[in-house]
């Protein structure tokens, strides 16, 4: 009769907490589609409001954002339990607006980047994106009716991976299909069987700093 | 939804006094909003805070308060930055995934996307 470890109570003082997953990958490539997959509500699609201000972004095309504009973001949830959530945001798919994923990236769980191997170049900012912040990342190349099975290891090659990120195929509209995708984000981001081991630079990594 | 109408956005930065950005500390999209239960809230709130304070009863992350409201997420924030600096609302900074994911947390995700 050994009840040490469920204390009465224990479970309301765990406090509530989001995770953030983010779904990246060119226009058009699925990303709404396997929001709404798995979504366990329509995904909700709100519109971020852009002023001046609000755009902090280098734009290589020298173009500045003067007026306020809208940018939409998608995003569907999947409640683990009361107080634990798994959030997915759909990245916005436009250049001008790698400031959002800034902020969608902090504290982020990993992410999703959606490929199509008829158009596996749209993916690679997103790819060198999350390479460069050190955020954990699967590529899902998303098999569509009518396509060709993709071997993973042309993709792995194709997209200049350095072999430790996982790559899947699915299909983005199967809800199995993309739970597996889920699953193994979730697992390589932990530390899982994917784990690098190879720490990549020995940067101290026991700094407690507040975000700002 | 051409962007190009500007009634909406002045309707909306109505809300927030022309505001973009949220009062005090900034906070994450899935920070946790919780009401601060007080007997008796403020009679001068605006319909839109009334309506956070009542989705917040349960604990909701910024996401989900924009989604109830169909607002944008920023002037959202700039809603629930006023209502925290009144004392109606806590919101807590979601700690970083890499150290908020322990082997339970981690377990309990994995179990919960395999029972979808």
């Amino acid at each position: 009769m050994d009840y040490a470890a469920s204390e009465p109570g224990v479970a309301e003082v765990t406090p509530a907490m989001a995770l953030k997953i983010l779904i990246a990958g060119g226009f058009g490539v699925g990303k709404t589609t396997m929001v709404g997959t798995i979504s366990e509500i329509r995904p909700l699609h709100t519109e971020e409001l852009l002023s001046e201000r609000g755009v902090g972004v280098d734009d290589t095309s020298g173009v500045e954002l003067k007026t306020t504009t809208t940018v939409a973001l998608d995003f569907g949830r999947i409640t683990i339990r009361e107080g634990l959530w798994l959030y997915l945001f759909g990245t916005p798919g436009q250049d001008r607006f790698w400031f959002m994923w800034d902020e969608l990236a902090v504290g982020a769980l990993g992410a999703v980047v959606l490929a199509d191997t008829r158009r596996l170049q749209e993916c690679f900012p997103a790819v060198d994106y999350f390479e460069q912040r050190g955020l954990p990342f699967v590529v899902a190349v998303n098999c569509f009716d009518g396509a060709r099975r993709h071997d993973p290891v042309k993709v792995r090659r194709a997209l200049g991976l350095d072999g430790v990120a996982p790559i899947v195929l699915c299909d983005v509209r199967n809800r199995e299909s993309v739970k597996d995708v889920l699953a193994t984000l979730v697992t390589y981001a932990v530390g899982g069987p994917f784990n690098d081991p190879l720490p990549p630079t020995p940067t101290p990594s026991h700094s407690h700093a507040s975000p700002t | 939804m051409t962007g190009e109408d500007p009634g909406p956005l002045v309707r909306l930065f109505g809300l927030t006094g022309g505001r973009a950005r949220p009062l005090g500390e900034s906070f994450d999209l899935v920070a946790i909003v919780t009401t601060v239960s007080t007997s008796f809230p403020p009679s001068d709130l605006i319909p839109e805070h009334l309506a956070v304070l009542s989705v917040c009863r349960r604990p909701t992350p910024v996401a989900d308060v924009a989604a109830h409201l169909k607002l944008p997420l920023n002037i959202t924030r700039v809603i629930l930055g006023d209502l925290r600096r009144e004392g109606l609302v806590t919101i807590d900074r979601p700690q970083p995934a890499a150290q908020a994911i322990d082997e339970r947390i981690y377990r309990e995700v994995l179990h919960g996307l395999r029972r979808l």
